[in-house]
């Protein structure tokens, strides 16, 4: 007992820099699985009063930045209500509504990125709805409680967005490869697609998290794997994951029926 | 520890820079100066180990917070004050007499030193905890480059100015 007592004297900093990293380690792992970032959750709500003074600072030195999107943002919406007028019967028959929200922390170094909203529960913001701006998908809830909402950004490896080619309607799986924040990868194109650089990738709506037609991005290059039979896509980004203000929540109210039947067919 | 009011003062300054100045979304820039292993440099030389160490989870668990990067700066943290010896010996070998050493008032060219190889090791382990695997092995090394050679100017001006306004 005294041997053990005093080798345990002897190596306490080493034994107290294993227990200490061992919690890092632990903490690195759970960050890193949102289905159970209880983690996450927990930062947002105590966290939340600094959020809010950080997002005011940014929102001031970066308001010219924001004034700029806004504009972009209402031109955009403009020409959809046009197009809208225009052609209805080619649009998504699926209803839809919008909660605007703004990101008040955003993250986009790790490989496993997320954001914080402003609005939570009390809003209603629910867990799986989709977040996107006017420039396309932003990402997923993943967490909320009653005045804030985690995002899962679409800067995580473990988010995959269903996708298709604007021009050909040919669908894939959309990922991030952890590179650089302004692009993502678009998989499982079949070759019958004939892409070029330049076409543009949006929503597939094959979920009940976001729309169809939500423009993604272009693609920036073109590759097909040894030995493989689809498209291996690298698509930059129309929004800019580094610059992000104003978002709107999507909420589907029939996901519920829509979850249900996928559930029902599964 | 009458040095304490001191750190606690850099440790608040540090933290509130890396929160609301040195933030990549902020900067808009994939990468920005972790200027907070710098308060890793300042700790005192004359601290137990166990001290050391408790203190340096405690920063790096405060950026995770603000960064919600988990662990990732509090494991990077830990590695640093756990060589801290060896990091010390690499620098001031031929100055030290053990404990006796008063890292912030060296000469400004062996801080700037010691500021280089802390933050080199540093980003290493930052960049590799991110990543966890050999596949992005291209991105770590441009990332880590990119990133530690931000953190030395960033950390260089710092120091720079402190020193300018004590004088």
């Amino acid at each position: 007992m005294q041997k053990l007592l005093n080798s345990i004297l002897r190596n306490g900093t080493l034994l107290l820099f294993i227990l200490l990293f061992g919690i890092s380690f632990w903490l690195t792992t759970i960050n890193q699985n949102y289905q159970r970032s209880a983690f996450l959750a927990f930062n947002n709500a105590v966290s939340a009063p600094l959020l809010e003074v950080r997002y005011r600072f940014f929102s001031y030195l970066k308001r010219q930045s924001h004034n700029e999107q806004l504009i972009a943002e209402n031109q955009y919406l403009l020409s959809q209500i046009i197009t809208k007028n225009n052609q209805a019967f080619l649009l998504d028959s699926i209803p839809f509504e919008v909660i605007p929200a703004q990101i008040i922390r955003n993250s986009i170094m790790l490989n496993h990125n997320y954001l914080t909203l402003n609005l939570g529960e009390n809003n209603g913001i629910k867990k799986e709805m989709g977040v996107i701006t006017a420039n396309g998908v932003v990402g997923v809830i993943n967490n909320t409680n009653a005045q804030t909402s985690g995002v899962i950004s679409l800067l995580n490896k473990s988010l995959r967005v269903n996708a298709k080619l604007k021009k050909s309607n040919h669908f894939g799986s959309l990922s991030w490869d952890g590179d650089w924040p302004n692009s993502v990868i678009l998989e499982d194109v079949p070759l019958a697609a004939k892409v070029v650089v330049g076409d543009t990738v949006v929503t597939g709506g094959m979920s009940a998290i976001f729309p169809a037609e939500i423009p993604i991005g272009v693609v920036s290059e073109a590759k097909v794997p040894i030995n493989d039979n689809y498209y291996t896509l690298r698509v930059s980004l129309f929004q800019d994951m580094t610059n992000l203000n104003q978002v709107y929540v999507v909420n589907f109210p029939s996901a519920d029926i829509i979850k249900g039947m996928k559930n029902e067919n599964e | 520890m009458n040095r304490l009011p001191t750190l606690i003062s850099w440790f608040l300054a540090l933290i509130i820079m890396q929160a609301f100045v040195f933030d990549p979304v902020l900067l808009g820039i994939p990468f920005a100066p972790f200027v907070y292993v710098l308060l890793l440099i300042l700790l005192p030389n004359d601290w137990a180990p166990w001290l050391v160490l408790l203190t340096s989870f405690f920063i790096g668990l405060s950026i995770d917070f603000i960064f919600v990067s988990g662990g990732i700066h509090a494991s990077a943290c830990l590695i640093i004050s756990y060589a801290r010896p060896l990091l010390i010996r690499a620098v001031f070998s031929d100055t030290i007499t053990s404990g006796n050493l008063k890292i912030e008032q060296e000469p400004f060219g062996r801080l700037f030193r010691y500021l280089c190889l802390v933050t080199v090791v540093h980003h290493f382990f930052v960049f590799v905890f991110i990543v966890v695997s050999t596949e992005r092995i291209g991105w770590v090394i441009s990332a880590w480059f990119t990133n530690s050679l931000i953190t030395i100017i960033a950390g260089f001006f710092i120091l720079a100015l402190t020193r300018s306004i004590k004088r």
